[in-house]
């Protein structure tokens, strides 16, 4: 039949494009781009990957680790959307890069300038108090913030930090208010609540473990859609009795702009091969990581809702937003 | 102890060697720091006992510290900010041909310094340690603000001239993005101010290019940096020892307990320790001008941090500062925890790290005193060879940093305006305090206030914080009394 033909040059068409995508291959070592400076968090995931991709070799090259810190991100960002079309360059991205856009007018290059590839976790988190706090439950502590409106503190990072926005949405969802005392480094949020400066922070639930097991501090309840494996009897947000949506810290890979759509595909490809080797799951593990892969189109779709929730909890904290 | 027994075996003094070595030549270059070398060599470490890649790693972070010292004496180009304060009088000898001295008296009060911050990190660590969690935000504005009533110290001829130049550092550390509101500050539109200016720029700026410019200017013969003649010069004498026998105290414990605070730095023990050392020394007039002491002071106290700051990390986990950050990366990389219970649970890898200081301080001193005088020969180039390679060396250290074009230009413009301060009379070290502590102080400020509800009695109540502050209101005071102090002299004579 007449059609025949045509299915027959489609089909050669198809798989003239699959071979393309196929072909394919990084010819120089691969950039991934981070806006930490040394020893950061995203700085050390993107390590690790760097060690994975060697050890289960995993790509032809090497994958190396660039920093770009400065300006929460926007340096990064804008480092990236200078490459335009270059297929060797990847950036780690994370929640920071989503809300930086909203909050500076610096910052000109959003995720959407920029070409999604996928995402790769989602980190819960942990509400966490000292040992000796009077508090057992989160449901005490937000007992306590009613009867003493504004006294009582958290410590934590920025105010556009997954720490503010837990406590923004558990603050609007109870009607209570406590303050927040912004820490730039992890560290001193940590001395702020184990020498009693403040009372509650939100944390990492692999930076609290060591401090748990030594009895410094003790966790009222988890940021998280389910509980994780090493906390099997703190309950969720949820089950505590808190109707909040979890919000999560997030992680994963952009491109450049103007990439080929076959370079698109193999790097989603890559990066879902990667998810699924051993080094991977362990180190999810061993971090308390949730996999949360997503391909290219499903982290578009993500980046949208979670930008306008982003937007809307930062008015109801008062933050001007710009974007 | 044992920790001796994993220390001295062959693999790890090598590692310690690698580690010392590297950290020496990373301190020299301006603008290339710990933590960058650390973060290159980090996948290397991957095949090596914990142990030994450690010990190597620390070696970077306390021999960096040796050798920061040696382009502030020499050109005026701080090699990190630890070393700012280090060029003040440490120049000011290599102008007066004592570069030597300076140089020698810095790699032995990095020594003392660096023994005593490893002693103090293996008898009194846990204690300090608790100690520095009862610091909080209140406790670090009042030592901040110690530290800038210091610039009273720093004044020179004109305490109104160094007020100014504070308040000038003071707005430059606010430029930026606010960590509580996210408001842009004086950014001027421009991306690359975001995360504010960085302090290394700044410093050479000033303090390097300025040099430049100014002697460039100079109508006669142009004359070469004295080249140190005689022993005498080359090395620190007896009664330069003898000079400073405190600042070798002041440095070590100064250091160990500022590095202990999460919230402390390396920049901050050296100006603290520094201002001590003026505050106390017979001859303080003459700071700024070439004393030994103050070179001696700021080197030991950024000694010494390094013990300190590894306090915090290794029995709470907390990293301290931008290089203990790294280090901390480092140890959860290769499957360890950092928390209270390291140290219990490892006692040989801790007490190994603990014995191999004491061995890389020895190693360093031997390294670096002989150095010395092959150092100085870099006074003997001509100032047509010396000073475009100062402005080449600052101009790579500063791109290396951030590579960032913007960067050089911000160079420039602050070196123009270390120029133009110096044919004013305005002193630069307190312009450099200020952008050091301006940052901190107000977000520990701001911070003190939000833990109070906007109440400032928060820093008068906590007793750490009250004692400090009525120290700072007394040392602003200083010249006032020594005002009042000549006046009823001239008063009494007059009579």
């Amino acid at each position: 039949m007449k059609l025949r033909p045509s299915l027959v040059t489609l089909a050669a068409l198809l798989a003239a494009s699959a071979a393309c995508a196929q072909g394919f291959k990084p010819t120089r070592t691969v950039e991934l781009v981070v806006h930490t400076g040394p020893g950061g968090g995203s700085d050390v995931l993107a390590r690790a990957i760097a060690i994975m991709v060697e050890k289960e070799k995993l790509l032809p090259v090497r994958m190396q680790v660039v920093n770009r810190a400065g300006g929460n991100s926007a340096v990064a960002a804008a480092f990236l959307a200078e490459k335009r079309g270059d297929p060797n360059t990847l950036g780690l991205f994370t929640g920071v890069w989503l809300q930086t856009p909203l909050v500076s007018t610096e910052a000109k290059v959003t995720l959407r300038d920029l070409t999604p590839i996928a995402r790769l976790v989602l980190e819960p988190a942990v509400i966490a108090v000292k040992a000796d706090a009077p508090y057992k439950t989160l449901a005490e502590f937000i007992e306590a913030a009613k009867k003493n409106p504004g006294q009582l503190k958290q410590s934590g990072g920025s105010n556009t930090s997954r720490d503010n926005v837990v406590r923004q949405l558990l603050q609007k969802s109870t009607g209570t208010r406590w303050a927040y005392i912004s820490f730039p480094g992890g560290g001193e949020r940590i001395a702020a609540l184990l020498g009693g400066h403040v009372n509650i922070m939100v944390i990492e639930p692999e930076e609290a473990g060591e401090h748990i097991r030594a009895g410094n501090m003790r966790v009222l309840a988890q940021v998280s859609e389910k509980r994780l494996a090493k906390f099997p009897d703190v309950p969720t947000l949820k089950e505590a009795g808190f109707d909040v949506p979890v919000v999560p810290q997030v992680r994963g890979v952009v491109a450049p702009p103007g990439i080929p759509k076959e370079n698109v595909a193999f790097w989603e490809d890559f990066f879902r091969r990667l998810a699924r080797t051993p080094s991977w799951q362990k180190y999810i593990e061993d971090n308390q990581f949730e996999d949360g892969y997503q391909n290219a189109a499903d982290l578009a779709k993500f980046y949208d809702e979670f930008t306008d929730r982003m937007r809307e909890i930062l008015k109801d904290a008062g933050v001007k937003t710009v974007r | 102890m044992n920790g001796f027994a994993v220390a001295l075996e062959p693999a790890n003094l090598l590692w310690c060697f690698v580690g010392v070595f590297l950290g020496t030549v990373v301190g020299i270059l301006p603008g290339l720091g710990p933590p960058a070398t650390i973060a290159m060599l980090l996948p290397l470490t991957f095949n090596m006992n914990p142990a030994g890649a450690i010990i190597m790693l620390a070696g970077i972070y306390y021999g960096a510290k040796y050798g920061g010292s040696t382009t502030s004496i020499l050109m005026n180009v701080p090699g990190e900010s630890a070393s700012v304060v280090t060029c003040i009088d440490g120049y000011q000898m290599a102008k007066k041909g004592r570069a030597g001295a300076a140089l020698g008296i810095a790699a032995i009060a990095s020594f003392v310094a660096g023994t005593v911050g490893v002693l103090g990190l293996m008898l009194v660590a846990p204690p300090i340690a608790k100690m520095a969690l009862s610091f909080s935000s209140p406790e670090y504005f009042a030592l901040m603000s110690l530290g800038l009533a210091l610039v009273v110290l720093l004044a020179g001829r004109s305490i109104v001239k160094a007020l100014l130049a504070a308040l000038l550092g003071l707005w430059i550390a606010s430029v930026g993005t606010d960590l509580f509101s996210s408001t842009s500050r004086f950014t001027f539109g421009r991306m690359e101010l975001l995360s504010g200016i960085d302090f290394v720029v700044v410093a050479i700026g000033v303090f390097a290019l300025a040099e430049v410019l100014a002697n460039m200017e100079a109508r006669e013969e142009t004359q070469l940096l004295p080249m140190p003649k005689g022993l005498k010069n080359l090395l620190p004498t007896l009664q330069d020892l003898k000079d400073c026998r405190f600042a070798f105290v002041n440095g070590s414990v100064v250091g160990f307990l500022v590095g202990a605070l999460p919230g402390g730095g390396s920049t901050i023990a050296s100006f603290l320790s520094y201002g001590l050392e003026k505050a106390v020394s017979p001859r303080r007039e003459q700071f700024g001008t070439g004393v030994i002491e103050g070179v001696a002071a700021p080197e030991g106290a950024n000694n010494s941090e390094t013990g300190g700051a590894l306090v915090p990390l290794l029995t709470l986990g907390i990293p301290g500062s931008g290089t203990t950050a790294i280090l901390l990366a480092a140890l959860v990389l290769w499957g360890f925890k950092p928390g209270p219970l390291f140290i219990p649970e490892h006692p040989a890898l801790f007490w190994g790290l603990v014995a191999s200081m004491y061995i890389g301080n020895v190693m360093l001193l031997i390294l670096n005193l002989p150095l010395v005088p092959l150092f100085a020969q870099v006074l003997r180039m001509p100032v047509y060879v010396l000073y475009p390679l100062i402005l080449g060396v600052s101009m790579v250290g500063v791109y290396s940093v951030s590579a960032s074009m913007f960067d050089l230009a911000l160079l420039m413009v602050f070196g123009l305006l270390g120029y133009l301060m110096r044919k004013l009379d305005y002193p630069s070290a307190p312009l450099i305090l200020g952008l050091a502590l301006g940052a901190g102080m107000e977000r520990a400020l701001r911070q003190s206030l939000m833990m109070s509800e906007g109440s400032l009695s928060i820093l008068g109540s906590r007793p750490i914080s009250a004692v400090m502050l009525s120290f700072a209101v007394l040392v602003l005071l200083i010249p006032v009394f020594g005002k009042l102090n000549k006046w009823r002299l001239k008063a009494l004579e007059q009579e």
